[in-house]
């Protein structure tokens, strides 16, 4: 704390001192001056500045080359430059185009082409507190620009990042409308701390993406290695996400219009069987099992009473062809509309954009719709001070499924969707009162259900800026991230298998209030040297509150009425809490160059989070990053194959804090008892103490190389990472005498090794223009240390087991190999076998026993690590072609190695009488006389324990797929601008046009899993059971600009 | 004008940057809004009662799931295709190792409980606003249900860790396993004082500990021990107690009648509240009419036990409902041939059952007594007592054993054990009984367990049990946590 203040001392100090300078208001020279008329020689020329393409060009910045005085383009890419004589040249520049020079020659029109600037290194990468040229860049930071993002048809922003940035794997394990993908930049460090990465929206910190609507983004930074992450301190160790929305521009009122519509259709199953084939199968099963028990299979499947009722098979199930897959998925309409009004004078400029879009999920009844303003306000007040505001208010609303996939989709096939007279919906049981599933229609769940969220969500900050005096700067700002969600369900008694409607509503709030202080200072020192600095406070605190409500289950006096004030309060279930959270943080950056070539980057920043025990609560996070521009130095010159090199070399310190806000106190928890009959409420210590909690530390070493080939055409960035997470902050298993299962510490070691490229490259630029860029990354996660013990596993109900061991993946899949299957009698008694293994069980492969070595039986010691969740590789490519007024954009993402324990599929073998895959059946054992393929067990529920212990149900989930193919057509302008149109772009979109997965591979979405990520010692990340199927989206749409 | 602007709004962001920096302490030293910690709980009575209500929640919520282990080693049980339970088959064919999950959640309740019960006893005089008595009588709570859970323990386990204490973390890295004498003389000791201490049943609420309750467990405890006058010594005293048998079993097991006479010592339970899934664990997957809308289908009650039953006895149709048809099954469709156990069907929300769950009741008492009055050689006391259970599962005398019946300890055994069976099936009693009796040697060698009517078929399954099977293995991760040099593994496990 005394650090801290010292710390903050010197701030105001310094910030005093330029207080106390005689005449510090200086205007800068890059200040935009009004160009007054002065005589009748001077002129006003006006032009548009179009690309090689003739699209408009936003944002060039025109200058008199003699007065240096100059303005903007706007959005139609016009200008109007007052004051310029006939002899002027004008001088044109934009970020990605070559410098232009155009005589003025006496005309009042100038249009200008701008050639593209495939250099692309002088463009503006968003650092933490502040910009930098990407060309003095030391560190691993990636850019995704908004080109024609916000046309993916994709419900949240991080979407339609998929595959566009090395390092950075966003997958989307659950796919119902507006679900959260998940995010994981180089790998997962932490087991009990979310490794979530941090997302700061204009600056800033703890944003979530769903409250940005990427129509408003200009750009995404992604700052990857510890170096650029450590500004962020505490928070940096998950990476951290920069959103920079758009803001107004000098001119005139620009509308622009994006609206697109279209229709998801769910990529499902061919394999469903029905009729004749069904009842085959199923009367196989029942014969298997029977057979198991010592039964005659020989006496008839129905009708006779010597064959037990529970392996008899009811005839009726021959009946009907009704294939549930496609009676719950509809193809999906979708739409959505932005339009956006940016504009400004000198001293204001503004951006306002409002966005609807309303999705409906492929599933029944599920829908997304999100309603999104945004206003993004600059001034200047005096010269060298501005001001700004922003709000961005948005809200959704959304409808889930109570179930998951697996529940409804196996509905069997003889079960008609057609309700009864009195509206209710045939079940399982209504055709055979035994053996099968004893759901109710899926039809009656869907419609019977209002799962309902809406969520009100505004990010908004207001800043003033001072110019202190040369080259120095504070800006101050206060911010404000205000949540509002609701949550409401609503069971209805028919949709339950318990007949008894049921209902709760949670309302959630949270305020998190940022106040942030920054000290700025550049200097170039008059040439050769270039130096910026930044010093800088952070206060945040974060309140949030959460009130549940709930029914007694069935006391809905009607169904009508869905909300609670129909229905009696169960109190043991209704209650509020509150909680709440603070940081303080003090920071510094230097940045150095020396002649453009030498680069030196240093940071430091000190946290204290109200998360840790008193003695632990500050965590001090440095940061240091060179790089050496080889391309500079005079031996380079005239080199025309290179034009760029640059090594960088960088080492930092982040944080996670991302635990419970009082996991360090040995709280006291409320449990129930009914001593005499009466609810009464006890109290229990649900957790130990741990006063010594503190951060988890991720420090990182990142070495990388920026190359540039035949003038920039040709571009890479490759990096190689090392990032070893320490002092993990993980639910480590302690003595149950303790009380206690576990508690948290910090201990442990996870390492997360890598390899990244990112490749761009102009292949054609002539008429026909194509270009490509590429990304490879490959991430090598490892559990280096545990604490005092080599390996943790936490084994499912089912049989599979996850383990933390050293030296391998975190949470590595942990069972039995399966080598086949028991085909008879025979075989059991000469293999290696479990105890009591019959046939039809499973094989497995005898690989250790009590000695280290194969002992001829199967017991936990021939438990082998099976694979992981996690990709090996992951690769990305988008490939931009145009050709005169046609433009297309195919974006490709692969991913390797990763495996799925899809535990769904025994849902579709037979059990419960439920739909059945043929894929799944066809090839597995059912008798001694017709023993399948040899390498599929029997699946029977009963015998689950026999192979869901072994990697059967372990799939792998490396895919190939096309996520987006965009195709536009821009009229041409002297066509739209007979309808004051400045430009006008058609274009068409699919996205998961392919998706090309491994042969025996089952599930709907080869990155789908629905455990959750790695969330404390008990997560099983890659369990699915029942991950929505994805979709493809076909859309059309519009953008039209003013 | 704008150097005064310049200096107005950097004074009024140095302001600010003083504010927040004196808010300082307001953002750091913060205390949770809605949970309560160690600093500032067990202050005041009825914190501690509070507490107290802890340990049995604790218990209240393994207690229902305890056939896991002490059901599912007996012969009156084998599992279901449907059941959903990790471990039980392997317990069931006794295939016991110390992996199985169900030794290590047991372990872990348990331990969870005493901690609790010490947390109580270890914080006892921190309030000073105790009404009269009370602070007497919350410390023979936490001492009778301490008790109770280590004779679950050690009843299980043999000797374990002996905690009676609060210990630092890094203390139960180094805690060994107590002798099983050591275990039984903490059981003695802290039930007597918890006898000095606890009210009478009267006077306290149902569902909590009572003398009564700690007298009787006590005169349990020591049958266990074989300390057969020390045991009539309490079992006596439970004769003072005026508990009786209820006329009728059945109302045993009905939540109209649960608060009973022969009701020593439950676990209460609300249905939908604060229920109980045992109800609803031994029901046919697609429930019982009238009784629940689903049930678990964990297990069936094997051929072996149902047909010990004599037609007549009140207890088989309370015990096992034979035949069942499907709720809302084609109403053509017939009932069918499938027993499952139904002692614990009442009506109830599934999985949260409100019928209580008798831990302690009379005809336990009964039926140890007679044990005790054999082995203290007064057989004709014993069959008396052995009798009234008798007779009041039947209604009328005409069943009642003879001393012929009970001519020698093997005769005795036999009949007590039987007895004891058809009483308490899937109350957890049978596994120990054949355990302390040594009868699991030769019982568990063969299981009846499913009988086909149509054709009068017994599927038979044979079991190797045992000698080391007395004990259950210590949970394999408790030993990997700690080291087999501070906690040694039962003979006969890894």
């Amino acid at each position: 704390m005394r650090k801290a203040h010292y710390f903050l001392l010197l701030a105001n100090l310094t910030a005093y001192s330029a207080l106390a300078l005689d005449d510090p208001i200086r205007t800068s020279r890059a200040d935009n001056q009004v160009v007054k008329i002065e005589n009748g020689s001077q002129q006003t020329v006006s032009g548009t500045v179009r690309d090689d393409t003739g699209t408009a060009l936003e944002g060039v910045s025109v200058t008199v080359k003699r007065t240096g005085s100059g303005v903007a383009t706007d959005a139609a890419g016009k200008f109007a430059l007052e004051g310029v004589e006939p002899t002027d040249a004008l001088v044109f520049r934009s970020i990605g185009y070559q410098d232009l020079e155009v005589e003025v020659a006496g005309k009042t029109t100038v249009d200008a082409v701008m050639e593209a600037d495939v250099a692309g290194l002088d463009e503006v990468v968003v650092v933490g507190y502040g910009t930098q040229r990407k060309s003095s860049v030391t560190a691993a930071i990636s850019k995704v620009e908004n080109k024609n993002l916000d046309q993916i048809p994709v419900g949240r922003p991080e979407l339609a990042l998929v595959g566009r940035l090395a390092g950075v794997n966003i997958s989307n394990t659950r796919s119902n409308p507006g679900s959260a993908p998940t995010i994981r930049v180089r790998g997962s460090g932490s087991i009990s701390a979310s490794n979530d990465p941090l997302v700061v929206i204009d600056g800033f910190p703890g944003g979530s993406m769903s409250s940005v609507n990427m129509n408003d983004v200009a750009s995404i930074e992604v700052l990857k290695d510890a170096s650029s992450a450590a500004i962020y301190g505490s928070r940096g160790s998950g990476g951290v996400i920069i959103i920079t929305t758009k803001k107004g521009t000098v001119g005139k009122p620009q509308l622009q219009l994006n609206a697109y519509a279209g229709v998801a259709e769910a990529l499902g199953h061919d394999d469903w069987i029905s009729g004749d084939e069904f009842h085959d199968y199923v009367a196989r099963y029942m014969n298997r099992e029977y057979a198991w028990q010592g039964g005659d299979v020989s006496i008839p499947l129905w009708g006779d009473d010597r064959r037990p009722p529970n392996f008899r098979v009811n005839p009726v199930i021959r009946e009907g062809n009704y294939i549930w897959e496609d009676i719950l998925l509809r193809p999906a309409p979708m739409q959505n509309y932005s339009l956006s009004v940016r504009g400004g004078t000198d001293n204001v400029t503004y951006y306002v954009s409002g966005t609807y879009r309303d999705e409906q999920g492929t599933l029944l009844t599920t829908g997304y719709k999100t309603y999104a303003f945004r206003a993004n306000v600059d001034a200047k007040l005096a010269p060298g001070i501005n001001v700004g505001i922003m709000v961005s208010p948005n809200w959704a609303d959304r409808r889930t499924s109570p179930v998951t996939m697996e529940a409804i989709v196996k509905t069997s096939p003889f079960v008609s969707p057609e309700p009864y007279p009195d509206g209710t919906y045939p079940r399982p049981l209504d055709y055979w009162g035994n053996s099968v599933s004893g759901q109710t229609s899926p039809l009656a769940t869907l419609y019977g259900t209002f799962n309902t969220s809406s969520s009100m969500n505004n990010v908004g900050e207001m800043y003033a800026e001072a110019q202190l005096g040369k080259g120095l700067s504070i800006r101050s700002s206060f911010g404000a991230n205000i949540t509002y969600g609701i949550a409401e369900n609503f069971q209805s008694a028919s949709a339950t298998s318990n007949g008894l409607n049921s209902g709760s509503a949670r309302d959630t709030r949270s305020l998190n209030l940022l106040n942030e202080n920054v000290l700025r200072y550049t200097n170039d020192f008059g040439g050769d040297h270039d130096f910026n600095a930044i010093l800088g406070a952070s206060f945040q605190k974060a309140t949030s509150r959460t009130a549940l409500q709930t029914a007694v289950a069935g006391s809905f006096n009607n169904e009508t009425i869905r909300t609670l004030n129909n229905a009696i309060i169960d109190p043991s279930r209704s209650y509020t809490t509150k909680s709440r959270w603070g940081l303080i943080s003090y920071f510094g950056r230097v940045n150095y160059a020396y002649k453009g070539k030498y680069l030196v980057s240093a940071s430091f920043r000190t946290d204290g989070s109200s998360r840790f025990g008193p003695d632990n609560r500050w965590g001090n996070f440095p940061s240091a990053s060179i790089a050496w521009r080889v391309s500079q130095e005079d031996f380079m010159q005239g080199n025309t194959v290179i034009s760029e090199l640059k090594p960088r070399v960088s080492y930092g310190v982040v944080g996670n804090f991302n635990i419970g806000d009082f996991s360090y106190l040995g709280t006291i928890d409320d449990v129930y008892y009914s001593p005499d009959d009466a609810l009464t409420k006890g109290w229990a210590q649900n957790a130990i103490g741990n006063g010594g909690l503190q951060w988890e530390r991720t420090e990182s070493y990142n070495i990388g190389l920026d190359l540039g080939l035949f003038n920039n055409r040709l571009t890479m960035a490759a990096d190689y990472y090392q990032k070893k997470t320490t002092n993990l902050l993980y639910d480590v298993s302690v003595p149950a005498i303790s009380g206690f299962p576990a508690a948290l510490v910090n201990v442990g070691d996870v390492r997360n090794t890598g390899f990244e490229v990112e490749l761009n490259s102009q292949n054609l630029t002539g008429v026909f223009k194509w270009s490509t860029a590429f990304n490879f990354s490959r991430n090598k996660n490892e559990v280096v240390d545990l604490g005092g013990v080599d390996e943790v596993i936490n084994t499912h109900t089912r049989g599979m087991a996850w383990i933390l061991r050293k030296g391998e993946p975190m949470f590595s899949f942990y069972g039995y190999k399966l080598a086949g299957v028991l085909v008879d009698e025979n075989d059991v008694a000469n293999s290696p076998i479990m105890d009591g293994s019959k046939p039809g069980n499973t094989k497995y492969a005898d690989v250790s026993g009590p000695d280290g070595v194969p002992d001829g039986k199967i017991t936990p010691d021939d438990r082998v690590i099976l694979g992981s969740y996690l990709p090996t590789m992951t690769f990305g490519m988008v490939n931009d072609f145009s050709w005169k007024n046609f433009d297309l954009s195919i974006a490709m993402q692969s991913s390797v190695g990763a495996k799925v324990y899809n535990l769904e599929n025994l849902y579709y073998q037979g059990a419960t009488v439920s739909a059945i895959r043929r894929s799944l059946v066809e090839n597995q054992w059912w008798s001694t006389a017709e023993p399948g393929n040899g390498k599929e067990p029997a699946t029977a529920l009963s015998q689950l324990a026999w192979v869901s212990n072994s990697d059967y149900y372990l799939e792998d989930a490396s895919f190939l797929a096309i996520r987006n193919l965009n195709l536009g057509y821009t009229v041409p302008q002297s066509f739209s601008e007979r309808y004051k149109i400045n430009s006008f772009r058609l274009f068409a979109s699919i996205s998961n046009l392919l998706m090309i997965t491994k042969k025996g591979f089952h599930g709907y979405n080869p990155e789908g899993f629905t455990s959750g990520e790695i969330d404390g010692i008990k997560s099983m990340p890659g369990f699915n059971n029942g991950s929505e199927p994805i979709n493809r989206v076909y859309t059309f749409g519009v953008n039209v600009i003013f | 004008m704008t150097r005064t602007i310049v200096k107005q709004l950097t004074k009024g962001v140095l302001l600010a940057i003083l504010l927040a920096f004196g808010a300082c302490n307001n953002i750091l030293e913060l205390t949770p809004d809605s949970e309560l910690t160690e600093a500032n709980f067990f202050k005041t009575a009825a914190d501690m009662d509070g507490a107290v209500l802890g340990i049995y929640s604790n218990y209240q919520s393994r207690f229902p799931r305890d056939w896991t282990i002490s059901e599912m080693l007996s012969d009156n049980t084998y599992r279901t295709g449907y059941f959903n339970i990790g471990g039980i088959d392997e317990l069931n064919n006794l295939s016991i190792t110390s992996e199985n999950p169900l030794f290590a959640s047991f372990w872990q309740s348990a331990y969870q409980g005493i901690f609790r019960a010490n947390s109580v006893i270890f914080y006892i005089d921190n309030p000073t606003d105790y009404a009269e008595n009370q602070q007497a009588q919350l410390t023979g709570e936490a001492l009778f249900m301490r008790s109770l859970l280590y004779f679950n323990l050690v009843r299980v386990f043999g000797g374990v860790p002996l905690v009676t204490s609060k210990l630092t973390v890094e203390e139960t890295y180094g805690v060994p396993r107590s002798s099983e004498p050591q275990v039984y003389q903490q059981i003695t000791e802290d039930l007597k004082q918890a006898i000095d201490l606890l009210p009478m049943k009267a006077a306290i609420a149902g569902g909590r500990a009572s003398k009564e309750a700690a007298v009787s467990l006590l005169a349990k405890v020591y049958v266990y021990l074989k300390e057969w006058d020390e045991a009539k010594t309490y079992l006596d005293m439970v004769e003072g107690f005026n508990f009786q048998l209820e006329p009728e079993f059945k109302s045993l097991w009905s939540i109209s009648s649960e608060n009973n006479e022969e009701v020593i010592f439950a676990m209460k339970y609300l249905d939908g509240e604060n229920g109980q899934p045992l109800s609803t664990d031994f029901l046919p997957y697609f429930g019982v009419t009238g009784i629940s809308s689903r049930g678990n289908e964990n297990i069936f009650p094997t051929w072996s036990l149902y047909k010990l039953y004599d037609d007549g006895d009140s207890r088989k149709d309370e015990t096992i409902t034979p035949y069942w048809k499907s709720p809302n099954s084609p109403p053509a469709d017939p009932a069918v041939w499938y027993p499952f156990v139904s002692k614990f069907a009442v009506q109830h929300t599934p999985n949260s059952s409100g019928l209580d769950l008798p831990v302690l009741r009379y005809a336990d008492m009964v039926l140890l007594k007679a044990e005790v009055l054999y082995y203290l050689s007064q057989p004709d006391l014993a069959l008396v007592e052995l009798n009234r259970v008798r007779e009041r599962a039947f209604g009328n005398e005409g069943h009642h054993y003879t001393s012929a019946d009970i001519a020698s300890e093997a005769a005795f055994l036999d009949k007590l054990l039987l007895e004891r069976r058809l009483e308490f099936a899937f109350e957890n009693e049978r596994w120990f009984d054949l355990v302390r009796t040594g009868r699991y040697m030769t019982e568990l060698k063969s299981v009846e367990r499913y009988y086909n009517p149509s054709d009068g078929s017994v599927q038979t399954v044979q079991l190797n049990p045992q000698e080391h099977h007395r004990y259950m293995p210590i949970p394999r991760s408790q030993i990997d946590l700690v080291g087999p040099d501070v906690l040694q593994q039962n003979e006969g496990y890894n």
